[in-house]
């Protein structure tokens, strides 16, 4: 029995998002944007569904008279990733999911 | 990067390879190294030398550089705070390190001022070992966990020699487990950049 996916977690930039996050404390706007190679826009559309979600904090601060965008994890969104992995898992091993 | 009909393997894989992206991100610190090893080098010789070359009474004065290294830290930490794009729980654990040991330093000048300073370097040089050690073991620098075991046998041996010997055996101390260290990390972090 597959486990079905998160659909929140299971789009490509918003899980590398989340992936970037959940191994940091806090990461800025910037960092997350060279890390996945994604514009501006889509980064901050997607970085807004999973705030949505519950799954990340946005917080908004302005450092040297520049704006500033940190994201980071909640335990939402940890405790939805686990779930997502595990459901992953599944798909991979699929002999295992009755455990 | 925005399909949404992407395989698991295709998920996990893109998991891995985030995840190995903030793999090795650690801030680079070797410029606190650097401020606080060249501030306690020079205070060593300073106050060697006032006291065995000039005979000056008040020699201990020479620790007023240490008002250098404060506020050279603070401006320093203002300023990364401004470039850091990312924090790391290393980041975080070291930053705690830090700040434990400098609270610890703060409390033995006071315990020494109402006990003596006869083996006060014995205990700070013992400090800059556990600082540089987990620091090391921390970001996987190897130079600096040997500056700290340095540090720890400098620390023994210091607890046999004389004050003056201890002035001393603190600037090398402080040469092996900071200056040394400071600028290899710095080295590593430059190439780090430039590939």
């Amino acid at each position: 029995m597959f486990n079905e996916l998160d659909p929140i977690l299971h789009s490509q930039l918003r899980l590398a998002v989340m992936s970037l996050l959940i191994s940091v404390k806090e990461a800025e706007f910037t960092f997350l944007k060279e890390k996945t190679n994604a514009t501006a826009g889509n980064l901050s559309v997607q970085i807004n569904k999973l705030k949505e979600a519950g799954y990340i904090e946005v917080i908004k601060q302005f450092s040297n008279n520049y704006p500033q965008t940190i994201c980071k994890v909640t335990k939402a969104g940890i405790d939805a990733f686990e779930i997502y992995v595990k459901a992953l898992q599944t798909y991979m091993h699929p002999n295992n999911s009755g455990q | 990067m925005q399909q949404e009909n992407f395989s698991p393997q295709q998920s996990i894989d893109l998991i891995q390879s985030m995840i190995l992206k903030t793999k090795n991100t650690v801030a680079d610190s070797s410029v606190f190294f650097l401020l606080w090893g060249w501030v306690v080098f020079i205070a060593c010789l300073l106050q060697y030398f006032l006291k065995n070359i000039v005979h000056y009474q008040y020699h201990y004065y020479a620790w007023l550089m240490i008002i250098i290294g404060i506020a050279g830290s603070v401006y320093l930490g203002s300023q990364q705070d401004k470039k850091t794009k990312v924090k790391t729980y290393i980041d975080e654990s070291i930053d705690h390190l830090w700040m434990s040991i400098g609270i610890t330093y703060l409390a033995l000048g006071l315990i020494f001022a109402k006990i003596g300073y006869e083996n006060a370097f014995t205990f700070y040089i013992l400090l800059y070992g556990i600082g540089c050690f987990v620091t090391g073991r921390l970001i996987k620098f190897t130079p600096l966990v040997w500056g700290g075991i340095g540090a720890w046998l400098l620390a023994i041996l210091s607890a046999y020699l004389d004050y003056d010997s201890n002035i001393l055996i603190t600037a090398v101390s402080i040469l092996i487990s900071y200056i040394i260290p400071g600028y290899l990390l710095r080295m590593k972090y430059k190439k780090i950049t430039t590939n």
